[in-house]
């Protein structure tokens, strides 16, 4: 286990390298910088803001001063261009809870709804719960979720006056954009379920938990739904990836200043620091979920071993 | 695996997603404020002398004061002027160069807890104005400052051998930041020993040309008498033998027309008279900042809500990150007993469409813009507010590419854009055609209107150009910046170019900032561009369009017209200073650099129960003067509990 661990941090600390210089030069490789604006600044002017932001160093020396800058404790992001008054870290500070929890509801949301409804189905399989289950759930895989958002936003801000248009601070903030973003997961999540679920119940083990006489819900909730969960637990490492991309433009459209937020406008800003900050603390994300993941298959399914996994 | 582990291994995460769940749905939100609105994108900075745009101006106006500030004229509230808000009042030289302003007595700085620090003094302004025009900060507004005497080479950076020059020691308490400074020697620079100029290599792109003259320019080692004693100082690291590293060696600031006088008062000297100088005045460029605060925690911690000292009618409390800025009314600020509101919301918000749904939905009471496609149905409403603003939306010619250098064909084209259909049906929101480039209703101006929508006169234009019947007529681009507005009117132009002089153009659009930088690279035939007026002068027009101006970028030169400019700009007379720009604007119209399209209008959506808020050509609405008539709350009565 440890040195699954400690290979994983290997990989974790090569990746956020790479990521890191793949970034640093495309982002300097795209036409407009940081400073540029419609009116236009004389050129001693633009002269002192390019000397104050280092600007003027050859682009090599400036890539390693800022690796060295950011692979050293204490992991200095600098400050972001745009937003002048803050670190980058403090920008992450106050924009990761914010995204953190849109997608911990939404996951979990995504989750409940997905698990229930793919058991539901695979219990009363062709029956008309299923097909309309799965309907549903299609429509949910196939409809984008700024679709989904502006029908959500028509019928419970405007037609039931339920909710409020945009907006964070208050859990009725926070419903809309939660159910909008989990949704297409929640689908995904059911059609996983679903066949998990019939496939394990085609096992031979259930059928000897049956023949045993235990109760039919001790069969499920005990002996099948492990097995069940894992193609569900498999996908989560995506999910999240989904989750956060997802959540980029729903934060646009229900205004909450979350990860997504900072980093659309650092890219169009060409904020090149703040934008660096996002990607790296987005991959450090996907890489722990899916660390995570791994692992939890371990603990999940005896038949796993992490050696083979790692 | 260990099996024990796995038998508790779901309550475990079952355990952990129940945490999870209640930390993400635990909220504390504050009371809702007593005025909340839409102040567009997240603000870069609330430091006057890091910013540009007018999100930003809202807060800066809010939560600091200058000299003068922006007010509704009492006769016509319609109309904004400079009222007297840190001075009382001003007196002005007979030659109309030196302002002599008279500092408020009881207007004070306030500590970020609310409680007051000490008065506002000319020094504020004086210390606040040579750090803005210090070229460490790198204003980029600091043209505005350049009308004063010898700010302009301050700021730059200009002293040649006989001028009064300060230098900053390499001794500054903190490196990392430029205040406070070094300790300042002053003396009379004697001569600048200068290496042999480099020699560029051709084919070398600006940006490292001007870092080789940068590189050389540090070299220079400048001779300075100090107190009877010669010393040298050059700005290079590791200097020679003998001369002393310095910080930055600059015009002495003593020198420039900015000082306290013996009774405390402000004196400006200006370069010329400057007829809109209270204007200026007015602007948040020229706001003052408090040193001690600056200097105790650097620049950006002195804005944070901890640190920040202000002295206008708000404070800064709180501040989220693209989401809201809480301001609470200053209760030393000396107008406080007429500032009613105590709490204002602040909110970032760029989508246009969640601009309009908050407001429709009664959480906001003022949004600043709203999806130009809804407007038609939106101008029925009472809380649609509109009126006419000093902004053009005009198309930049190339001038330096054929056929555009030729004036017939500018002025074909020009000629051949039915204006009036453009408003009146696709942007229907009252805009008014332009033909010049200054807009309507900027006291005492008259603009030179040219060029009406006349086909048969730009085909005939057109054909003696050397193009009849738009035969052999090279295929022109026009380039804007992704925005659906600008797509239409550009499908527009192109049809009606078709139609009328049988011309075909195609249209092509970049995304903002690759736009800017086709724009600044001139690699581009027709570009869209608006322009904002500073303050209300034709000049903050027309300045932009003399040779080699930052804003020109056309390309376009008229000694004529730069000699107009120059000589408006010293004349004193107002109404002879009017006719020369007029004259100017002339030259401008007539040869069309830029096709004028169409005037702004400022569209604001403003709840029922919000007073004092009047449109006018700036779009500007200060927040302390706003008042909430609860007898009035429409929609927004059941939500505002919120």
């Amino acid at each position: 286990m440890i040195r699954f661990l400690l290979k994983r941090l290997g990989w974790m600390v090569l990746t956020l390298w790479v990521v890191f210089t793949v970034s640093f030069f495309m982002m300097r490789a795209a036409p407009g910088g940081p400073f540029s604006q419609e009116r236009n600044l004389p050129p001693d002017i633009e002269r002192n803001i390019a000397e104050r932001y280092n600007l003027n160093d050859p682009l090599p020396l400036q890539y390693l001063k800022e690796l060295l800058r950011v692979a050293v404790p204490p992991f200095d992001l600098g400050y972001s261009y745009r937003l002048q008054d803050y670190r980058v870290g403090e920008v992450i500070a106050q924009g990761f809870p914010i995204s953190a929890s849109l997608g911990v509801l939404a996951m979990l949301f995504a989750l409940t709804l997905g698990v229930s409804a793919g058991l539901m189905s695979a219990l009363r399989r062709n029956t008309w719960l299923d097909y309309s289950f799965m309907a549903m759930a299609t429509l949910g895989i196939a409809v984008p979720n700024f679709v989904l958002a502006s029908l959500a936003i028509i019928l419970f801000v405007f037609l039931l006056g339920w909710l409020p248009a945009a907006g964070w601070g208050t859990l009725s903030q926070v419903a809309l954009p939660a159910l909008c973003l989990g949704a297409p997961f929640a689908a995904y999540i059911a059609r996983l379920m679903r066949t998990g679920m019939l496939e394990v119940l085609g096992q031979d083990y259930i059928r000897t938990a049956y023949a045993k006489g235990l109760a039919p819900r001790t069969v499920l909730l005990r002996h099948a739904l492990r097995g069940a969960i894992i193609p569900v637990v498999s996908y989560l490492g995506p999910a999240t990836a989904g989750i956060l991309t997802g959540s980029l433009v729903l934060e646009r459209i229900f205004a909450i200043p979350g990860m997504g937020t900072h980093f659309i406008e650092a890219a169009n800003q060409r904020d090149y620091t703040l934008a660096m900050g996002m990607v790296l603390v987005y991959t450090l994300l996907l890489f722990l979920m899916n660390t995570l993941v791994d692992i939890s298959y371990a603990v999940i399914d005896p038949r796993v071993k992490l050696s083979e996994r790692a | 695996m260990n099996a024990g582990l796995r038998k508790y291994f779901p309550y475990a995460i079952g355990l952990l997603l129940f945490v999870a769940l209640a930390w993400a749905v635990s909220f504390d939100p504050p009371p809702p404020a007593d005025f909340t609105f839409i102040n567009g994108a997240e603000i870069k900075s609330v430091d006057p002398s890091k910013v540009t745009g007018a999100p930003e101006g809202r807060i800066i106006n809010a939560v600091l004061e200058g000299l003068y500030r922006p007010m509704p004229n009492p006769d016509d509230p319609t109309q904004m002027i400079p009222l007297p808000a840190a001075a009382t009042g001003h007196t002005l030289s007979d030659d109309g160069r030196v302002y002599t302003f008279d500092m408020r007595q009881d207007a004070y700085w306030v500590n970020p807890d609310g409680s007051r620090l000490r008065p506002v003094t000319a020094e504020d302004f004086r210390w606040s104005w040579m750090r803005t025009l210090h070229p460490a900060t790198a204003c980029e507004y600091v043209y505005q400052l350049y009308y004063i005497k010898n700010a302009d080479k301050y700021n730059r950076r200009i002293v040649e051998p006989g001028d009064p020059v300060e230098v900053e020691l390499s001794d500054a308490p903190n490196p990392d930041q430029d205040f406070p400074r070094g300790t300042i020697v002053r003396g009379e620079l004697l001569k600048i020993d200068k290496p042999p100029e480099p020699e560029i290599p051709a084919g070398v792109n600006d940006i490292r040309r001007g870092k080789i003259m940068a590189d050389w320019n540090e070299s220079w080692v400048y001779e300075v008498q100090i107190d009877g004693v010669t010393r040298k100082f050059t700005r290079a690291d590791r200097p020679a033998g003998g001369v002393e590293k310095c910080r930055w060696l600059l015009l002495d600031f003593n020198h420039v027309g900015v000082k306290v006088n013996d009774k405390d008062q402000l004196e400006v000297t200006l370069k010329d008279p400057t007829p809109y100088f209270l204007d200026l005045a007015a602007f948040y460029v020229l706001y003052p900042m408090n040193r001690e605060c600056i200097e105790t925690h650097g620049f950006p911690n002195w804005t944070k809500t901890e640190n920040i000292v202000t002295n206008g009618p708000f404070r800064m409390v709180a501040r989220h990150i693209r989401e809201r800025i809480r301001l609470q009314k200053n209760q030393h600020y000396w107008d406080a007993g007429n500032v009613k509101l105590n709490t204002v919301d602040a909110l970032a918000v760029e989508s246009e469409t969640t601009n309009l749904n908050m407001f429709m939905e009664g959480q906001v009471d003022w949004a600043t813009t709203v999806p130009s496609a809804v407007v038609p149905e939106l101008k029925g409403m009472p809380e649609f507010r509109s009126g006419p603003m000093m902004t053009t939306y005009f198309y930049r010619l190339n001038v330096k590419r054929k056929p555009l250098n030729d004036k017939r064909v500018r002025q074909a084209l020009a000629m051949a854009i039915n204006k009036q259909t453009i408003c009146d049906r696709i942007l229907r929101a009252g805009q008014v055609p332009a033909r010049t480039l200054v807009p309507p209703g900027l006291t005492g101006y008259e603009s030179p209107a040219r060029l009406p929508y006349d086909p048969a006169r730009a085909r005939e234009l057109l054909a003696a150009a050397g193009f009849p019947g738009g035969q052999s007529f090279p295929k022109l681009q026009i380039l804007y910046n992704t925005n659906e507005s600008h797509k239409i009117i550009a499908e527009v132009i192109q049809r009606q170019w078709r139609e009328n002089l049988r011309i075909d153009v195609e249209i092509k659009n970049l995304e903002w900032k690759v736009f800017l930088d086709a724009l600044h690279k001139k690699e581009y035939d027709i570009a869209r561009s608006a322009w904002i007026g500073d303050y209300p002068d034709p000049n903050t027009f027309l300045d932009m369009f003399v040779t080699d101006g930052p804003q020109n970028e056309t390309g376009w030169s008229n000694k004529k017209y730069d000699e107009l400019i120059a000589a408006a700009a010293a004349q004193g007379d107002a109404a002879r200073r009017m006719q020369m720009m007029h004259d100017a604007e002339e030259i401008l119209v007539d040869e069309v650099p830029i096709i004028p399209v169409y005037f702004y209008v400022s569209i604001n959506m403003v709840q029922p129960q919000v007073k004092n808020f009047h449109s006018n050509i700036q779009d500007i609405h200060p927040l302390h003067i706003i008042e909430i008539d609860k007898s009035q709350a429409g929609k927004a009565g059941g939500r505002a509990s919120r």
